[in-house]
């Protein structure tokens, strides 16, 4: 255990980045209205796959690592889309997703948002159309925002979800 | 004699099946009027996955088989379709009146099911889980998948080599190395050309460092899921330097496109510390860990698969070797040389497959630091000729298998079987003596993938 203290001490903090939380700053006084009302301070994500390669979830798994800690900023991933504000879409829309992706987007409660996450959902993706792939994914649902990338950084995810807090029109 | 792969391919006026062995290769060719084929799940349990694909893709219906249902063709699938046929050019599909899959369960008083999936409760690829069970107890579970198919099979008929190679890069994010090499090696046989010292090594350096980095994720996962958060913390710093170092090297955070013929080595003196650094941190890592009794007690005696389960079922990588079995694509001269030691463990549970991966990620490091001694080397691949090509590679899940078909100049088949598709098949045996509580710890010390497995 005393082993295990020394380590933690010696290593201090690692989070890096530290410019977003004053951004999220500024951007809570700009919206305060929207934000405090809509999301009280936090955002909730429920990630959903279509039919990705596994890089985009890994890349919003390594959100989590001590580099990033998304959750200092109030953006979290959530279990269930009933608790979800956005779903953070990934994937090419396969055809035996498609059905499931749409049933998650309407077990949300409302005000709600799809921010799409990569090349895939927006059908940018290097992969061809297939017989078996619906992408891009705007011909289901309704995409507030994008996040380019094959697959986008952990840096590129947070500063596009807070890009999309700045952007977008949240008061439905 | 180990099954690896059962697959079908259309020629001109026949359907050839093929049956890969370790030790060999049989090719049947049957009619296309009457598609029938004799099953080898009896013998070989995880060939039915194989056949019941055949029979999606080709319609090619292996007669005696115990499983003859739809597998990659779900509910809202277009009845009589093939895609996999020559003729079969839709480039989408229209859903169909739904057809209802029947889920083997176990029924009896008192035993009910539990549907878990596709999508999941974190932020994992979507698969289906079905469980029957009696209170706690998982009487039985099956994995039912394909939730993802994107149909690449398909999607690089007619491409050059070349412009397959963006494409099999994304077919499985956390193993895109280990399917580059699989492709460079087709480019190699069919060119005719030969590897040079120095960009073999240079290649098996990144195949390592990608086994390392995944290594790293799984043991922060596999404690976290048992409750223990701060290994989670720990390792997932570990993971995030390591794929930092594969930024540097290949410019993508994945090595999506780090595979060609040329050595890219810079900074080998950076490359060397950060080795040193982790070598240390991962001895702090174990025996931090090895002293943390709560924790090896949900690791220990959880989600055994029995050595002769984990033949019978073919099994492969990680999940072969913690059960016992001795199988390695990496087991050669040239990784011999290079201070390979095949990693084995007897105790068949989660735990061994935890401890596994802890003596596969040091001597992935060992190895790495012989890789950087190697020289600068650079080929020219000539032109490809037409043929039948297989490869292998050992990727951090497990052996792949890929054969590629090249006629004209372009691929006429393309088929590759990620471990996790024969390893998935097996995964209903490691519950039958657990709680569904652990279902999620069993799960991730196999640490299978999704996409590679659905295509």
């Amino acid at each position: 255990m005393i082993k295990f203290w020394k380590k933690r001490l010696k290593l201090g903090t690692l989070t890096e980045n530290l410019e977003f939380d004053k951004e999220l700053e500024s951007i809570k006084k700009e919206l305060k209205n929207s934000i405090k009302k809509r999301f009280a301070g936090s955002l909730a994500i429920r990630m959903v796959d279509s039919g990705s390669c596994n890089a985009c979830e890994a890349e919003c798994n390594a959100l989590s690592n001590p580099y990033y800690d998304l959750e200092r900023l109030g953006i979290y991933f959530v279990a269930s889309p009933r608790h979800a504000d956005i779903m953070l879409l990934s994937g090419l829309m396969t055809f035996n997703m498609t059905p499931h992706v749409v049933d998650a987007y309407n077990q949300m409660p409302e005000p709600k948002w799809v921010i799409t996450l990569g090349d895939c959902p927006a059908g940018k993706s290097i992969f061809d159309n297939s017989y078996a792939t619906n992408a891009p994914a705007n011909n289901y649902l309704d995409i507030a925002y994008h996040i380019p990338g094959c697959p986008p950084s952990p840096k590129d995810i947070i500063k596009g979800l807070l890009e999309f807090l700045k952007e977008a029109d949240l008061n439905v | 004699m180990r099954f690896i792969a059962r697959y079908a391919k259309e020629l001109k006026d026949c359907f050839e099946v093929v049956t890969i062995y370790d030790t060999k290769i049989l090719k049947e060719q049957i009619d296309k009027s009457k598609p029938i084929i004799k099953s080898i799940s009896n013998i070989y349990p995880s060939a039915i996955w194989f056949e019941r694909k055949m029979q999606d893709d080709f319609g090619i219906i292996a007669e005696d088989a115990f499983d003859t249902r739809a597998l990659i063709q779900h509910e809202h699938f277009p009845t009589n379709i093939h895609p996999l046929r020559k003729d079969f050019k839709e480039k989408s599909l229209q859903n169909a009146k739904f057809k209802e899959y029947k889920y083997e369960v176990i029924d009896g008083d008192g035993v009910f099911g539990v549907a878990v999936g596709p999508i999941h409760a974190g932020i994992i690829e979507p698969g289906h889980f079905h469980f029957s069970q009696s209170g706690e107890r998982m009487l039985h579970l099956e994995v039912r998948h394909f939730y993802k198919n994107r149909g690449i099979e398909k999607m690089l008929e007619g491409k050059t080599l070349q412009e397959a190679k963006p494409m099999v890069e994304r077919i499985s994010g956390n193993e895109s190395i280990a399917y580059q090499i699989c492709l460079r090696d087709i480019m190699l046989k069919s060119s005719n050309s030969n590897l040079p010292l120095g960009l073999k090594s240079y290649h098996a350096f990144l195949l390592e460092l990608e086994r390392v980095i995944h290594h790293l994720t799984d043991l922060g996962f596999i404690p976290n899921d048992a409750g223990f958060g701060a290994a989670l913390a720990y390792c997932s710093k570990l993971s995030e330097d390591a794929r930092r170092v594969m930024q540097t090297l290949t410019k993508s955070r994945f090595g999506f496109g780090a595979i060609d013929f040329t050595t890219h080595f810079t900074n080998k003196e950076f490359l060397k510390s950060w080795i040193g650094n982790l070598k240390e941190d991962i001895d702090y890592f174990n025996s931090w860990i090895i002293d943390i009794p709560s924790l090896w007690d949900r690791l220990d005696t959880t989600g055994v698969l029995s050595k002769a389960n984990a033949i019978k079922y073919s099994t492969v990588g990680v999940v072969a070797r913690a059960s016992g079995v001795d199988i390695d694509r990496r087991d050669d001269p040239f990784y011999k040389d290079s201070g390979f030691i095949k990693a084995l463990q007897k105790s068949e549970d989660v735990a061994a497959r935890f401890k596994l991966r802890i003596l596969e990620l040091k001597n992935s490091l060992v190895m790495m630091e012989h890789f950087l001694e190697s020289s600068s080397d650079t080929l020219d691949i000539k032109e490809c000729k037409d043929g039948e090509y297989y490869s292998f590679a050992e990727s951090s899940i497990g052996e792949i298998f890929m054969a590629i078909d090249i006629k004209n100049g372009v691929i006429d088949r393309f088929f590759v079987r990620d471990p996790s598709f024969i390893n998935w098949q097996a995964l209903h045996l490691m519950m039958t003596k657990d709680i569904i509580a652990d279902f999620p710890l069993i799960n991730k010390s196999c640490d299978l993938s999704y996409a590679g497995n659905d295509l």
